[in-house]
């Protein structure tokens, strides 16, 4: 027995759910757009980052912001993602490097998304239990980043990364890299956007409220899981080739457990589960890192660590509902 | 067979650490249901009281004092202030303590600088086993564990707070019901596994480059023991631990440490796809 298609799913739906939360999304990237001619160099690369590291945060919203399960090392997913581009892109050159390269930097996250996720969801690992070996799996990331020498070039990483190019076009200034990553954002914001409001986003949701209930409408869940796993997981390779083509350099940072943990961080400031708050979190946090890192990069660490604790126990749901349930409580209290 | 005396009491004395780190984690989950990922904080924490204590003079048995000293408190001071607050909320249990940790990384790091740091060995030179050296520390760092493990072991079976906990980790709404005090043996319990992960860091210290980040590995190790040996027992703990450290030495007398380390915890994730129970079930 196949379970029931509900909702058309499509942009219709979209619009009649997430209407608000679209609106933002779209307002806030024309803002971006309007104002980049008047940024200067520093702060081009510094908005080109942060659309960037919004993708990545976007990414791991989807799998986490909808199925409940935490991965607390989806920078593995990024930093496969931004090595697969180092490494295959210069091979051939020009476009087809680079094709090969975004492929391979799709490709590749989404079969170690696909191993893992089989070993972990199929045996019914979940909650706690699935975030804290996928930590351990960013820990094992790191550790073969940094001694597997040759491929990855070790601590010094791999750098002169090719820069993107498409039919002629070499995505090398500043603005045209900013184009490019916020183009990306958007086309993907959308993807999301629209699975979330249709019927796998529906799925997904009722495997987050109640899995066994799920299971006993026919659904495999296991399998609901993984591929929402897969998908995330190489739209987070897509950023981290992204990255590693703007950038022009690959270190294990990037699929290290602070990165990890920052996206994390992102996705609770922004909101969980409503998409367009984690891609607002990363710009936030990413301009507030600047300001600390202005007095001390040792700082920032520390700064996360504390954030972490106070966010917890201040606004768990992150900003975006909290400003909701402000802004409803300042316009005399009706709820939506 | 030299070699093979040295790689069988390498993987003891790796499992006599994880033990202990191990033993603490599934005390703590086991009981409240909680992961502590601060818990590696406190391996960091026995390492550095030794180092203190060694720059102070106060030696070997004073440094095992301050560790465990320091251990405890920490433990309490955390359970008190952030982890009694998040019982019902496993995920955000899991941020803050996350966030703890990172903090108090930073903070090791600025005490104490960025560069590794080492304390001497308390007994040098080595003993014969079987026409084969190996160091005395080693040895010495293996009998203290078994020793305490053993001590736990029995204080679990024979004491009242052990009764308590057992009680606490079978049925929780059944112990509160006949009248026992959850919210202390939760603070007690949590002290103690505190204590002993920062012991397991003070025994370690001679071994090992003792940096602010030295934590995470035993973090993440000692989760596998739990999870590998089954949760909420001491028998899950010694099977775990028995586990991820014999095959951690046996590899990486082959292959690079982090390489090791790399199939170790592969091995173990494809342990746990068919036996999601662990190996001993409690």
């Amino acid at each position: 027995m196949s379970p029931r298609k509900t909702g058309s799913g499509g942009l219709g739906e979209l619009f009649r759910k997430d209407r608000s939360h679209t609106v933002i999304f779209l307002v806030l990237a024309a803002l971006v757009l309007v104002a980049s001619p008047y940024l200067d160099y520093y702060n081009t690369t510094a908005v080109r980052d942060a659309a960037i590291f919004g993708l990545f945060a976007l990414s791991l919203d989807y799998f986490w912001g909808k199925t409940g399960q935490l991965s607390f090392g989806h920078a593995v997913f990024f930093g496969v993602g931004a090595y697969a581009y180092a490494l295959v892109a210069p091979v051939l050159g020009g476009t087809a490097g680079s094709l090969a390269g975004l492929g391979a930097a799709v490709a590749l996250p989404v079969v170690v998304a696909g191993v893992i996720g089989y070993f972990l969801l199929f045996a019914g690992i979940r909650g706690d239990f699935f975030t804290i070996v996928t930590l351990a799996l960013g820990v094992i990331a790191q550790q073969l980043a940094i001694s597997w020498v040759a491929v990855t070039g070790g601590d010094a990483g791999l750098v002169g990364v090719p820069p993107l190019t498409l039919g002629g076009f070499v995505f090398f200034s500043p603005t045209s890299t900013l184009y490019l990553a916020l183009g990306t954002l958007v086309l993907l914001y959308f993807v999301v956007a629209i699975l979330s409001a249709g019927h796998t986003g529906k799925v997904l949701t009722a495997i987050q409220c109640n899995e066994t209930r799920a299971q006993s409408l026919g659904y495999d869940t296991s399998a609901e899981l993984l591929k929402a796993l897969m998908l995330s997981a190489g739209i987070a390779g897509l950023a981290g080739a992204l990255y590693a083509a703007t950038s022009g350099i690959v270190v294990p940072d990037l699929v290290g457990l602070l990165l990890s943990t920052e996206v994390i961080m992102w996705v609770v400031v922004g909101g969980r589960g409503t998409l367009v708050g984690p891609v607002v979190g990363t710009f936030l946090v990413m301009r507030f890192q600047q300001e600390i890192s202005s007095v001390s990069a040792a700082l920032w660490p520390l700064v996360v660590g504390v954030g972490f604790v106070i966010l917890v126990f201040t606004a768990p749901n992150g900003l975006l509902p909290w400003l909701g349930r402000m802004g409803r409580r300042l316009t005399g209290g009706r709820t939506p | 067979m030299s070699d093979l005396i040295v790689i069988l009491l390498n993987a003891a004395t790796l499992t006599s650490i994880l033990m202990l780190v191990g033993l603490g984690l599934a005390i703590i989950f086991g009981l409240m249901r909680v992961l502590n990922l601060a818990h590696g904080e406190f391996v960091a924490i026995g390492a550095f009281a030794m180092v203190v204590a060694h720059d102070a003079g106060l030696g070997f048995i004073g440094g095992l004092v301050l560790a465990t000293a320091v251990g405890a408190l920490g433990g309490l001071l955390l359970e008190w202030g952030i982890v009694r607050h998040l019982y019902h909320r496993p995920i955000q249990a899991i941020l803050a303590t996350w966030g703890v940790s990172l903090a108090f990384q930073q903070l090791l790091q600025l005490a104490f600088g960025t560069g590794a740091r080492t304390v001497p060995a308390p007994i040098q030179g080595a003993v014969e086993i079987m026409g084969t050296a190996y160091p005395a520390y080693r040895l010495l760092l293996i009998a203290l564990s078994l020793l305490l493990f053993a001590g736990l072991a029995i204080a679990m079976r024979r004491t009242s707070l052990g009764l308590d906990l057992r009680a606490v980790i079978q049925n929780r709404e059944m112990a509160e019901s006949v009248g026992i005090n959850t919210a202390r043996t939760f603070s007690i319990s949590f002290a103690i596994g505190s204590a002993v992960a920062a012991i397991a860091g003070a025994l370690v210290a001679p071994l090992v480059s003792i940096l602010p980040q030295i934590g995470v590995n035993y973090l993440a190790n000692s989760f596998f023991v739990v999870i590998v040996g089954g949760v909420g027992s001491l028998g899950g703990v010694l099977a775990g631990s028995a586990f991820i450290g014999g095959l951690d030495s046996l590899i990486a007398y082959q292959l690079s440490p982090s390489l090791s380390r790399a199939i170790v915890l592969l091995l173990a994730i494809i342990l746990v796809r068919f036996r999601p129970q662990g190996l001993v079930k409690p």
